[in-house]
This record gives C-alpha cells, sequence and structure tokens, in this order.
C-alpha cells in the first residue's frame, strides 16, 4: 500500500546539482526505515519554477522541499515521512506568483499567473510512467478520435481551433495538413521538428522531457488526421535525455497498444521512430531537416515544391513544431470552441515563453496569446534585475527583431507582432537592460549566425561573414561611417537575397536595431560605446574567433 | 504538357507547362545571368544571380528554380533586381582570391564575365579570406579553392552525371570547401578522372593541367568529332590553337553519353608517350629506312599479287578504311579478318542502346568490366542504379560494378537475377565476350522483352561486322598485312606472327612495326575524316581537328590506292 508518493525534479538543471544523488539518499533512508513499500519515489520531468533545484515534492501533502542535499533527503525522510513532521527550515521559499494579480500597468482585470495547456501536465506527472499520463486524461484524446471521430472531422477541429504552427512561423497547422490530405500520394509522413536550436530557447525541451506522450499522441491524431502511417521526431543532438525519455514513451505506447499497428482495434496503425540530430542550426528549417533525416547534408531545399506536396523520402510530409503538436490534444478532447476561448481572436491558444536576460526570474512560462511583454517582464519575470531601466528586448530568438521600450505594451501575438515589425518567433524572449550595448549584441548574434550558415547561398554565407567583419570593427573603435553604411547595405541586401529563412532573418536584429537605436551604432562609428561594454580601441582577436556566443 | 504564356520584361513569351522562368527566358532570347546553375545539372538555386521580380510574388524569385505559370510577369533586369547582383557579386569577390589577372580562366570565366557585366570596378568589401592550398595531386587537373565560388556545379555533376559521388562539401558557412571523398587530397580519393567537373566549373577553381593557360576562348577552335577509344562513341568537342591539342570536352545533349565522357576520351589520348610513324618505311639491307609513298606502296601491291596473303585489321580505324580493306583482300583472294574477339549474339531479347540502360529497372552485367573499359557504360550502371535500379552483375571473378550492386552472383546463381528481373519493368542485359554458356542458358527465360547490350571489345565493332570482317588468327601465309591505326598489337598476337613477308599499317611504332618489311603510317583519331559506327549501331562522323603529319596518308585512301594499282 503506498501512503505517499516523493517526486524528485528530475531536469538537466536538477540533475547537474545532484538531484540522483538526492534521490539515492532519500531511497537508502527509506530502506532503512522499512518504508520501501509505502513511499514511491519517482522523477518529475520540468518543474515550474528554477530557482530552488533540486526540487522535492511530498504528496498526498505537497509539501515542496528545496534546494535539497542528499543529506536533507535523508533528514524529509527521517522527519517527514517516518515521524510526520513537515520539516519547515528546507521547505522552499513559498512562490512569487500564484493566485490572481490584481493590478497590472495598462491592462484591466485579472491575470492568472499562467496559464498552462501545453504544459500542464510537465512537471506533475512521471514522465516514464505512461500510466501517470494516462491518470491525467493522458491518450484520451486519441481514443476520442479513433473512436468517435474522422480523420475528416479531426482536421476540421484542429482548423476550426485556429492553432498556428509554434516553431515561428505560425502557419494554420490544419490547413498544413489540409494540403497532405490534398495530395494524390498515399503514403504520407508526420514530422516532428524537435530540433530546437534557437539560442535561449528551451520549450521543446521541457515539453519533451516532462511530457513526451503529448507528443506522441499529438503526432498519432496528426496522422489520423492526413492518413499518414508513419511519424518521426528530429530531436536536437544534444538532447540525449530527451531522446531517451522519447524512446522509452514509444516503447510504453506500443506495449499498451497506444502506437503501433492496428491502435485500438480501429484498424488505424502508426509507428513514431526518433532521429536524433547532429548538431546544425540549419537542420531547424524544415526542408533541411527533410534532408538531414534522409542521410544527406542538412542544407535547404528548393521550394516549391513544398514538404507538404513532397517531404521526407518526396512524399507528403506535415513537419510540425513540438509544441503545435502538443496543443493537439487538448484541442481534439475539449473542442475547437474551448481553445478559440483562450489567447486572442486571430491566435487563440497559449504561448511558450522562455524568458532570459536582465530579469529577475528567469525560465519559462507558458501564457495566453495577447499577453504583453510588459506583463511578462513584470509579473512572471520579477521585473528588471537591479531595478535597471528597460532597454530592447529580443523576441524569437537569435534572428528575433530588437523591440524597443515604445512596443511594451503590445499584446504579443503572431498577427501583432507582424504588424510593428517584428515577429514571435519561437517565444524566446531576450530582456536586456540599460546596461546592453546594442552593437555588442548584434556582433554576437552575428557571430552565432556565420557559425551556423549553411554555406548554400552567397549572401548568407559571404554577408554574414561581411556583417560580422563591419561589426567588429564599430564595437572595437576602427569603425567609421562607412562601415554603418555598408553593415545596413548587406543586411537589406541579405534578407532580400538569401535562400532560406536563417540567411533571411539573420540580419533581422541590425535591421531592427538601426531602427530603434541607430544613434547608438552612430556613436560606435565615432569611436564612442554608451554602454561601455565595447572593446573600444583594444585588441581583441580578430572576428568571429569564438565559434559560439 | 501544355502551353503558357507570360511576359518577361514586357515581352510576350511562350512557354511549356514545367519550365522554369529561367528556361523560358532563355527560348525567348533573354539573357538571365547564372552561376550556379547549369543546364546538364539539377537546379541549385544558391548564388541568387538569377534573381527577377515577377509581380505579385513577394521578395525576389530564383528565375532557376522558380516554375513560369500562366500571366506571369516577370523583370528579370530592375534597378533592384541589379543591385542584388551587383551586391552578389561583390560578396564573392570579397570571399576567396579572385584577382583575375593571375588566373588562366581570365577572359573566359563565369564569374567575371558577370563582374564586366554590372560593373564592378573596385572591391566594396574587405578581404579577409585566407590562402588556401591547391591540390594537385591528380595527374589530368588541379583543383584550386581560392579561385571556389562553392556553386557546387562539380560536385552536382560528379554525383549526377558520373553517378561517382567523389566530391562534396566539407564544414558549413564561411568555411565550407569542395572536398574529394572525406577530405583526402584529390589523387587519393575515388575519383575516376572523367573531368566532368573541369567542364562545368565557371572559374579557375578547376583547371585543366593540359589547357591551361593555352588561349582563351577567343583564340582556339572547336571541332566536333567522335571518340574512337572505345565502342561507345561519345561526341567530342576538340579544342585546338595553332595546331596544338589544347582539350578535350563532352557534348552536353549528344548521343549516347550525353556530355560525359572517360578518361580514356578526354585525357589519355593528350599524353601519348608512343613514337608516331610519320612516314612510310621500307626494310632494305635489314634495316627499315624512309620510304616514299609510291615505292612502299609498289612494293606492296606486288607483294599481295605475288603469294598468298591475309589481312588482319584492328576495328580501331573508320569504316571507309575497314570497307576499304575488306574490299583490297576480296581483290586479290585473301582472306581478310578482325584481330578482336567478337560477342556472340544470345539468341534472344532485343537490341538496346546505351541510353536503354539508364532508365532500366533491372540491370544484368556478365562477362564484361565496363567500369575499366566503355567506362561510361558503367557510370550508366550506376547512375540508373541511384536511381532506384537493380544491379545484377554475375561473375566468378572481381567485377568493379559489385561494390554498389543490388547483388552479386557467381555463374551458378544466375537464375536468381531472372527471378529478380521477373515482374520487372525494363530490363536490361549488359554483356561482354567473357560471358559464360551456363550464364546465358540461364538467361535465357527472360525471353524477348529484355534488352541486350552487347559490349564488343573492338572500338570500331559495327564498322567492321558491316564491312564482313570476322575474327580471324594469323595463318601460314607468304604476306601478312596488319591494320593497326593507333592500336599496338598485344603480345599474344606478336607471338603468332610467323616468317611471312609483314606489312604494317600502323600510327604508332611497336615491336610489331619493328619486324615489318613495309611500314605504312596512318592518321591518329584527331586527325581522321570519315565515320565510325558505334554501338548503337549509328555511323558518327569524324572530323580532323588537326592535319595529319605532312607524309600520313588516312588509311582508307592508301587501301584504294593500293586496290587501283593491283587493278
Amino acid at each position: 500500500m503506498i501512503r505517499s508518493h516523493v517526486l524528485i525534479s528530475g531536469d538537466p538543471q536538477s540533475l547537474t546539482r545532484g538531484a540522483e544523488e538526492v534521490r539515492l539518499a532519500i531511497e537508502t533512508e527509506l530502506h532503512y526505515y522499512g518504508l520501501d513499500d509505502e513511499v514511491q519515489v519517482a522523477f518529475l520531468g520540468h518543474v515550474d519554477r528554477t530557482d530552488v533545484l533540486p526540487l522535492v515534492i511530498v504528496y498526498p501533502e505537497g509539501v515542496r522541499y528545496g534546494p535539497v542535499t542528499p543529506e536533507d533527503g535523508a533528514y524529509i525522510v527521517q522527519e517527514h515521512l517516518y515521524k510526520g513532521r513537515i520539516v519547515e527550515h528546507l521547505q522552499a521559499p513559498p512562490e512569487v506568483l500564484s493566485g490572481p494579480i490584481a493590478h497590472l500597468p495598462g491592462r484591466e482585470g485579472a491575470v492568472y499567473a499562467q496559464k498552462r495547456v501545453v504544459l500542464r501536465r510537465a512537471g506533475t506527472i512521471d514522465p516514464d510512467s505512461i500510466e501517470d499520463y494516462i491518470e491525467h486524461d493522458g491518450y484520451f484524446a486519441l481514443g476520442k478520435a479513433i473512436t468517435e471521430m474522422t480523420p475528416e472531422q479531426v482536421l476540421e477541429t484542429v482548423r476550426a481551433s485556429g492553432l498556428q504552427g509554434r516553431g515561428g512561423a505560425g502557419f494554420p497547422t490544419g490547413l498544413k495538413w489540409l494540403f497532405v490530405t490534398k495530395t494524390d500520394e498515399k503514403e504520407r509522413y508526420i514530422v516532428c521538428n524537435a530540433d530546437e536550436s534557437e539560442p535561449g530557447t528551451f520549450k521543446d525541451r521541457l515539453i519533451l522531457e516532462g511530457d513526451p506522450h503529448a507528443i506522441l499522441e499529438g503526432m498519432a491524431l496528426a496522422g489520423y488526421a492526413v492518413g499518414a502511417q508513419e511519424g518521426y521526431i528530429y530531436i536536437r543532438g544534444e538532447y540525449a535525455q530527451s531522446c531517451e525519455r522519447l524512446e522509452r514513451a514509444i516503447h510504453q505506447a506500443e506495449e499498451f497498444g497506444l502506437l503501433g499497428d492496428n491502435i485500438m482495434d480501429s484498424g488505424f496503425s502508426f509507428h513514431i521512430h526518433v532521429h536524433a540530430g547532429a548538431g546544425a542550426y540549419v537542420c531547424g528549417e524544415e526542408t533541411a531537416l527533410l534532408e538531414s533525416m534522409e542521410g544527406k547534408r542538412g542544407i535547404p531545399r528548393i521550394r516549391p515544391p513544398y514538404p507538404t506536396v513532397s517531404g521526407f523520402r518526396n512524399k507528403p510530409t506535415v513537419v510540425n513544431n513540438v509544441e503545435t503538436l502538443a496543443n493537439v490534444p487538448p484541442i481534439i478532447l475539449n473542442g475547437a470552441d474551448w481553445y478559440r476561448s483562450i489567447g486572442t481572436k486571430e491566435c487563440p491558444g497559449t504561448k511558450v515563453y522562455t524568458i532570459l536576460g536582465d530579469v529577475n526570474i528567469t525560465g519559462l512560462v507558458e501564457t495566453p496569446m495577447g499577453t504583453t511583454l510588459r506583463e511578462i517582464i513584470e509579473i512572471y519575470g520579477g521585473g528588471m534585475k537591479g531595478n535597471k531601466q528597460f532597454k530592447c528586448a529580443q523576441t524569437g530568438g537569435a534572428s528575433g527583431s530588437i523591440i524597443p521600450p515604445a512596443l511594451l505594451d503590445v499584446p504579443m501575438d503572431f498577427r501583432n507582432m507582424a504588424q510593428h515589425g517584428a515577429a514571435l518567433g519561437s517565444g524566446a524572449l531576450l530582456i536586456s537592460s540599460e546596461d546592453t550595448c546594442i552593437v555588442d549584441l548584434a556582433y554576437v548574434l552575428l557571430r552565432f549566425f556565420k557559425f551556423e550558415s549553411c554555406g548554400k547561398c552567397v549572401p548568407c554565407r559571404v554577408g554574414t561573414t561581411q556583417m560580422l567583419e563591419a561589426l567588429d570593427r564599430l564595437r572595437r573603435g576602427y569603425g567609421t561611417q562607412v562601415d554603418l553604411d555598408r553593415l545596413e547595405e548587406i543586411a537589406e541586401y541579405a534578407s532580400q537575397a538569401s535562400f532560406c529563412g536563417l540567411g533571411q532573418a539573420a540580419p533581422v536584429p541590425i535591421i531592427t536595431g538601426l531602427r530603434y537605436f541607430r544613434k547608438e551604432f552612430e556613436a560606435h562609428a565615432r569611436g564612442e560605446c554608451p554602454a561601455g561594454v565595447c572593446p573600444m580601441g583594444k585588441h581583441v582577436g580578430p572576428a568571429g574567433e569564438q565559434a559560439h556566443p | 504538357m501544355s502551353e503558357i504564356h507570360l511576359t518577361i520584361n514586357g515581352k510576350p513569351v511562350v512557354a511549356q507547362s514545367g519550365q522554369t522562368i529561367l528556361e523560358a527566358a532563355k527560348q525567348a532570347d533573354i539573357d538571365i545571368p547564372v552561376l550556379c546553375h547549369h543546364p546538364a545539372l539539377a537546379n541549385w538555386g544558391a548564388c541568387r544571380m538569377c534573381l527577377v521580380e515577377v509581380k505579385g510574388m513577394r521578395g525576389l524569385q530564383t528565375s532557376c528554380t522558380c516554375p513560369a505559370t500562366e500571366g506571369m510577369e516577370v523583370e528579370t533586369e530592375t534597378e533592384k533586381v541589379v543591385a542584388v547582383r551587383k551586391f552578389v557579386l561583390e560578396l564573392l569577390f570579397s570571399e576567396r582570391n579572385h584577382y583575375c589577372m593571375y588566373c588562366q580562366m581570365s577572359g573566359d570565366c563565369e564569374l567575371q564575365d558577370l563582374a564586366y557585366r554590372y560593373g564592378l570596378d573596385h572591391w566594396t568589401y574587405p578581404r579577409p579570406f585566407e590562402k588556401m592550398e591547391v591540390d594537385a595531386s591528380r595527374k589530368y587537373f588541379i583543383m584550386d579553392p581560392n579561385r571556389c565560388i562553392l556553386c557546387s556545379r562539380c560536385i552536382r555533376a560528379c554525383s549526377e552525371i558520373a553517378a561517382n559521388h567523389t566530391l562534396g562539401l566539407r564544414d558549413r558557412g564561411a568555411r565550407t570547401m569542395v572536398v574529394a571523398d572525406l577530405d583526402v587530397p584529390f589523387g587519393e580519393s575515388t575519383c575516376v578522372e572523367c573531368g566532368t567537373c573541369l567542364q562545368v566549373c565557371p572559374t579557375g577553381a578547376l583547371i585543366d593541367a593540359k589547357s591551361a593557360y593555352g588561349g582563351r576562348e577567343k583564340d582556339v577552335i572547336h571541332t566536333q568529332t567522335t571518340c574512337m577509344q572505345c565502342s561507345v562513341g561519345c561526341d567530342l568537342d576538340v579544342v585546338t590553337r595553332y595546331q596544338r591539342l589544347l582539350r578535350v570536352d563532352g557534348v552536353w545533349e549528344s548521343e549516347p553519353s550525353g556530355g560525359l565522357l572517360c578518361v580514356d576520351g578526354r585525357f589519355k589520348p593528350l599524353y601519348e608517350k608512343r613514337q608516331r610513324v610519320t612516314g612510310p618505311l621500307v626494310r632494305k639491307d635489314g634495316k627499315l629506312v624512309a620510304a616514299g609513298w609510291n615505292e612502299a606502296l609498289g612494293i606492296v601491291a606486288e607483294k599481295l599479287q605475288s603469294g598468298s596473303c591475309q589481312g588482319l585489321a584492328y576495328c580501331a580505324t573508320t569504316d571507309e578504311a575497314l570497307t576499304a580493306f575488306a574490299r583490297l583482300f576480296a581483290k586479290v583472294d585473301g582472306a581478310a579478318g578482325r584481330i578482336e574477339p567478337q560477342v556472340a549474339p544470345l539468341g534472344f531479347g532485343q537490341v538496346a542502346k546505351v541510353q536503354d540502360v539508364l532508365d532500366a529497372d533491372v540491370i544484368i552485367v556478365t562477362g564484361a568490366q565496363p567500369l575499366e573499359y566503355q567506362r561510361v557504360i558503367g557510370y550508366f550502371i550506376h547512375r540508373a542504379a541511384d536511381q532506384g535500379a537493380q544491379v545484377a552483375v554475375i561473375t566468378d571473378d572481381e567485377n568493379g560494378l559489385s561494390a554498389r550492386a543490388a547483388m552479386t552472383l557467381t555463374s551458378a546463381e544466375a537464375g536468381k537475377a531472372v527471378e529478380t528481373a521477373a515482374g520487372a519493368g525494363k530490363v536490361v542485359v549488359v554483356y561482354g565476350t567473357e560471358i559464360k554458356p551456363e550464364v546465358i542458358a540461364a538467361l535465357k527465360p527472360l525471353g524477348d522483352e529484355a534488352y541486350i547490350l552487347a559490349l564488343d571489345p573492338a572500338r570500331n565493332a559495327q564498322g567492321a561486322t558491316a564491312a564482313g570482317l570476322q575474327p580471324q588468327e594469323p595463318s601460314d601465309v607468304d604476306v601478312l598485312y596488319f591494320l593497326l591505326g593507333e592500336q599496338s598489337e598485344d603480345a599474344a598476337l606478336l607471338a603468332k606472327v610467323n616468317g611471312a613477308f609483314k606489312i604494317v599499317q600502323a600510327a604508332y611504332h611497336s615491336p610489331l612495326v619493328d619486324q615489318a618489311d613495309v611500314v605504312l603510317p596512318t592518321p591518329i583519331w584527331v586527325e581522321r575524316t570519315g565515320h565510325v559506327t558505334n554501338l548503337d549501331g549509328s555511323a558518327k562522323p569524324l572530323h580532323a581537328a588537326l592535319l595529319m603529319p605532312e607524309n600520313v596518308r588516312d588509311e582508307a585512301e592508301a587501301l584504294a590506292a593500293l586496290a587501283d594499282m593491283i587493278g
């Protein structure tokens, strides 16, 4: 008879901070007190807070301890589980945010701390347990779809929900699926793009590691809707743990008959395979991803034909982002209207953001579409670090737009952001304070792109090199107006002339940086760095010496 | 295919559906510049030179990849397009060492041409390039990465045309480099020296060792002729200047090879080491001495009429010469035959053309080594295999094709190949002289549906057959007449030569020539006129790109003169 559950955060951050040792200490201690049969110990995937890792949660009391050392773990067993006394001094400090927040600048009404659709299970279930997933409504959507709905109805529900691709471009998911069903080819594929390589973005990883079955279920639903029997997860090679968890999850689902041949005796078969990438940013671009999956050099393909017509092995292929697919099961389960009740009219649903930079609390939040940047910083980010002035934010990863304070109150969704010349992208939010130098920021970003350009087309391959060269001269104080003009020219042309999204978007930080912070660039051309960050006049080695930022 | 109508630069253009904007423009004589595009290769879209503006489409489109559609309005030289092209060229010139003055391609370089066209009069961007090592480890050509613009034409040629997949790219971004295999020196790679990469390189990155600095395009003469190194008979574009042989190129869209050549056709003949026979020779006092044509032909005519004689020819010459040869010996009642063995017909199937290999579903290779000889056939088989054809090699020894074949079978297992072919679409059997009788028997069930490609080892086998020449051994006669042409005898033939009076008609000195009593010179491939009949049975013309040496006469002409003298 199990009377208590001990959940230990098992995300990579916790593991590096000794979560394994904590688990070992707790298990040893439980064994010592003869409690093995009464207390169950499990790892959690992602937990919703990152400030107190490793976190130990004891149910049914729901007490949270953290950060916990192995000694603390043993003590918790002794006191809490054996003697029944909560260890007050080891408890995690109460969450800064919980419950409704009454007053928010520039916005009426109450906003809940987070609205979790995609991440609702991450952190509350054991990602290695399919039973846990099923207990939390897992595979109900698949069951409902297969037994009660036709593939057309599933597709129609997703279309009606207004779900848009969460990988960055915001293309309507239902429409993409529809394109695939319109082809004559019967061999079709579902590909989950889990090559999350955008610097500072780790939303997909937390879904993959915290709730892997949700992806499998989403893919199976997509497969059912478009008539595909094979699914592939292209996962970033560095995500070893995600890979392991996914493979375990696939194995479990196959054992339960929820994946594989003839699922739930419906005649529908769906198999999922995991393919690990080899460390190239460009392979997040869907056609480069498909090339890589076919065992070729990861470079983008000519479009048209689009993957929906000729994708993996030249067959019609749906390529969806992890977060997109994780949205599918709740949509099928709760209906399109429910989904449309979240977020904005044009862009329903939630968005998972990774907050990083100069704020007090960095990490992951899921909020309804339409949340403003100011809300994110003030509420979820806990305000600017050291009460510094907000200077700019970069949304959507390394190739995202640089956003000035003037756009802090724009409700963020795909449409609104695009209207303001910015992009929501993958949901990374880099918050920078007044201590940041725009030129230095652009330099760091360009260094990344120079390193990650695949080299296929000239504007991206040589353009990133030349932009980096110009930025390097500017930040070292050797730049002149000529370098600035040149930089602007290359950025403009490269964004027009590049082959794929990588090259087209790489100059975006420069273009938007110049749009909002031109004076700062001009100061550099005169040999001054207003923020005092750049190594003016110092010799710091050739441009691009360091590969990664 | 249906007709579509579009306008390019305001001019109405008719194109076929499925064509790209570039193709449509080309038909209408509208020039859109390209660097990575090559008509013989798959579209790539990487250089961005061919960008055009299309009304109603967001941004600029690469005309080499964008399909032309009904009602499309295309502008190819707008201010924006020209600015972007110039930008791309400026970037390319900043990337590596494109200092034209010291490049052997200067004047014939596609990159340089475009720089002139778009008015690059100075370097706009800094040039932070590093010096890269030149790879001269191959005999016939040199790779200079400093001139490379990474258009990947060579890589596509290597994989799409030669199906050899030697060339590829290393690293990414600014560090990208064209490399052979896993970045080994070119000379140690799996390269088969077909030279197709040289022919498609738009700049001076791949340099032909022989013709470099030998003359610009405007200085040279191009002569189209047919390769005589084997029976495939590919079209050649022979480049000469001042009666000097510079280079041989393939001819795109020609039958049978479509522009693909092999080392035997493209490079080896340019490195000929054998000593040329430059005039008639007659043995006097035990020594071969120079003689006039009349004297030499007089002796030959007299000898041919004085006793029993036999004529043996290597089929390494023209249709005309082989016919004249057969006619001459008919006139003197001598036997005439060919020296090379002949492939026997299989007794079933229909005659295949070389190009049938390319769209085959199953290819059965037996008794032949097409990667060693008649190499283009071997490359074609690789190409078909890349596109999904099942290749079955039936051999009891080693065969180069085994490495990439779906199956390699012994003669005893030949039946398995027939099983594979059962139900498959197009079956092509490629065989040579080494085919075993039991294999023929095993393949028989393929029936007349199968396409049969017989790889006759003789260069002009079809011409010899048409002239009625069959394989013969040297017999015990008074006079032996050898028509060698360019092919020197092998040791086996030399051993069979008896004490008869020997007349040898050859282009090069060899032991047999040195034993001869009369030697008549012949032209070599590049000096020949006439015809040669290839594997496909088509009589292909030969055009002389170089003049024959003064004292050399064509075989056909000499043989006809002999026949006249005999009367």
